[in-house]
This record gives C-alpha cells, sequence and structure tokens, in this order.
C-alpha cells in the first residue's frame, strides 16, 4: 500500500512527526501522562500513585439536573471591575465575611 | 422420500439367501429403514461372495468404499450398523418454556445506562423535553460538592445518550440522533461551565492568598485565628498602650467579638432547587 501520490515525496518530510514515523528510538506520547516507569530489563512497572481513579459521589437525594428551565432568564454576572469575577480583592472580602469567622 | 439403493440390500442376496434357507426378518425391508426405531439395517445371514454382482474369477471390486453411505443428520437416518451406544437414551434439550427465567436486580446500577427499560433509547419527542445548560453565573454560587454532583449526574446523562444512540442505529429504530445531538450539547456546555467555575474559582484562591500575606487582618501561619478584624486589632492596640489586667482584655475580646454578630453577616446565595424536568 502506498499513501496517495499528494504525500509521496518531499511534502511529507514537511509535516509534523506522528507516533508511527521513523523506525526507532522516536517516541511520541499522546497526552495521557505516565502511569510508572520503565525498568532497566525493558519491563514496566505501575506506579500506583500514579493512575488515575474517579470517584463518583453518592447521587443519592441530588436535585439538581444537567439543565435548567428554558424560563430562567440568562443573567450575566455584574462584577465592579475588568477583573471580575477573577479579582482577588472581592474573594477576600467574601472570605472575610462568611468564612473566615466561626 | 425414496430410499437410496445402497440403504436397501441387494435383491439377488435376498433371493440367493431365500434359496439358502437364512430367515430375512420383515424389518429388512426397505420401507421400514428409515423408521429412527429401527436405525440399523436389517442382518443378513449369507456370505458375502453371493452379495456380489460379479463373481466370477478376477472380477473387478465392485464394493461401495464408504462406509457411511447415506448417513445424515439432518435427514435422521440413524447409523448403518448398530453402535455400542445405540441404545442408550441420548439426553434431550430443555424445551424453552421450561428454562427458568432470568433474575435480574431491578436497582442494579446498570439500568442507569437506559432511558427505557425496554427499549432503551426514547423517542425523539421526549428526548426533546430538555432545558439549557446552566450557565457559569449561576454555577458559580454552587459549592465543591454540588458542583462534583452534577458534574457526575452529566457524566450519566451523556452515557445514557450514547447508549442510545448506539441502540437507535443498531435495531434501526428511525429518526431521533438530532434530537439527541441537541441534548447532548446542553448537557456538555454545563460541564463545560463546572470545569469553568472550578478552574476559576481555583486561580482565583491562589490569588487571594498572594494578597492575603501582605494583609494584616489575615494569619495564614496556621497557629491561632486566621482572621481578626480592624476593630479587634484597634482595640488591643488601645488595650497595650494602657496596661489593662487580664479579665478586662478577656471581657474586650467577647464584646469585640459581640460586635461582629455572624447572624448580621450578608447570608451567601443558595439557588433554590431547580424544577425537575
Amino acid at each position: 500500500m502506498q499513501p496517495t501520490r499528494v504525500l509521496q515525496g518531499l511534502r511529507y518530510r514537511k509535516l509534523r512527526l506522528t507516533t508511527k514515523d521513523v523506525n526507532k528510538g522516536f517516541y511520541k506520547g499522546s497526552g495521557t501522562g505516565t502511569v510508572g516507569r520503565h525498568t532497566k530489563h525493558g519491563g514496566f512497572v505501575i506506579e500506583w500513585e500514579k493512575v488515575r481513579s474517579y470517584v463518583c459521589p453518592p447521587l443519592e437525594g441530588f436535585k439538581l439536573t444537567p439543565f435548567v428551565a428554558a424560563t430562567v432568564p440568562k443573567v450575566y454576572g455584574q462584577f465592579s471591575d475588568a477583573q471580575g469575577p477573577r479579582n482577588p480583592e472581592t474573594y477576600l472580602a467574601r472570605w472575610k465575611s462568611e468564612n473566615a469567622l466561626d | 422420500m425414496t430410499n437410496p439403493a445402497s440403504m436397501r440390500p441387494a435383491m439377488g442376496a435376498l433371493l440367493q439367501s431365500c434359496r439358502a434357507g437364512a430367515h430375512i426378518r420383515p424389518s429388512s425391508l426397505p420401507s421400514s429403514s428409515l423408521n429412527p426405531s429401527l436405525q440399523h439395517t436389517a442382518a443378513i445371514s449369507t456370505t458375502s461372495s453371493l452379495l456380489k454382482r460379479h463373481n466370477y474369477k478376477g472380477a473387478r471390486d465392485n464394493s461401495d468404499k464408504n462406509k457411511t453411505r447415506g448417513e445424515s443428520a439432518i435427514r435422521q437416518t440413524g447409523t448403518r450398523w448398530k453402535l455400542s451406544v445405540s441404545d442408550d437414551p441420548l439426553p434431550q434439550p430443555v424445551k424453552p418454556e421450561h428454562i427458568p427465567a432470568q433474575v435480574t436486580d431491578p436497582n442494579h446500577g446498570l439500568w442507569d445506562f437506559f432511558f427505557d427499560r425496554k427499549t432503551v433509547a426514547q423517542p425523539p419527542t421526549e428526548d426533546a423535553k430538555h432545558g439549557r445548560g446552566w450557565m457559569v453565573e449561576e454555577l458559580r454560587q454552587k459549592s465543591w460538592d454540588d458542583l462534583h454532583r452534577l458534574w457526575w449526574v452529566c457524566v450519566k446523562e451523556r452515557n445514557r445518550i450514547a447508549t442510545a444512540n448506539w441502540e437507535r442505529t443498531k435495531s434501526q429504530l428511525g429518526y431521533g440522533k438530532a434530537e439527541a445531538t441537541a441534548r447532548d450539547v446542553e448537557v456538555r456546555r454545563t460541564m463545560r461551565a463546572i470545569k469553568h467555575v472550578l478552574t476559576e474559582r481555583f486561580y482565583t484562591w491562589e490569588d487571594a492568598v498572594k494578597l492575603a500575606e501582605t494583609d494584616p487582618e489575615v494569619n495564614l501561619t496556621g497557629n491561632g485565628e486566621a482572621y481578626t478584624p480592624t476593630e479587634y486589632l484597634e482595640e488591643q492596640h488601645l488595650s497595650e498602650e494602657e496596661p489593662v489586667p487580664e479579665e478586662e482584655e478577656g471581657a474586650k475580646k467577647e464584646a469585640g467579638a459581640a460586635t461582629l454578630d455572624p447572624a448580621a453577616l450578608p447570608e451567601s446565595k443558595t439557588q433554590g432547587e431547580a424544577p425537575r424536568l
């Protein structure tokens, strides 16, 4: 099997390398991260601290759904300055008024 | 169905064996060899040389090389000869009516993958009955626990939609992909908003911590109160200038605390329960 004529010749050299290119020694990850390390004998040891586990909390009695009624108007946030919701002073002031004192 | 010629004993041989005085049971007649209760052809008590068609010296071997000629499982002919297991009763399969029904758990978690337990997918008119996704401003008011659980509610809803899509194509249920896609889009909008709120909250918290390091009211060391309002600090400053006995200091502390009544603090806005669709 051959690639299409468009990719043959020098055109292919200008494209970005994929995981399937180059003979050996070239490793390209796919963004999933690692879950362990290689051993010197060629094996692989899983490090369970690196393995992701997804925890679903108990959903009994939870009333929220993925949707909001269409009759509820869309209200965008109103903020005092350009920083808006990312303003640390607002965050701190709110923390002081709501959460700081027991 | 007519008997294959191989299943019938050779007629010449029958005549020969009659002359020889051999007894041939009626079951050797052709019509009975298809009877499943008589699975084998009758024994003919005669010599093999008499059974041959060409019996002269040097005659060609006309024997049937196929010892299992005519045996058919599909036609239930049975074996040509009686076997040692021919009289053993065969096990009969259980009839479908007598097979006990499969017991399932009605509360199994896997049922949450289906909109409908019989049809898996729901009709597009039902699929279209949904609102819009959550807005970021609406989710900013929610706690971590609520957002976490809402995320997983969205995950389960997307799983339901994906299962229904697969079943709809597999069973050729018909139209409905467009409505399902629209529903999925709203769920994904909600999930995007949840991620947005959590990221924003984290970044703002980081900035607030940096700011709090320079704030005299906030104590980040971990020893003592994290927040001491300025009014209290001013009272302490005054008390330091005039040495006051400890009881008075304690009373002033209580007074300082009493001026900040937690009940008078602005209540955090919490959204009421959304009407279930």
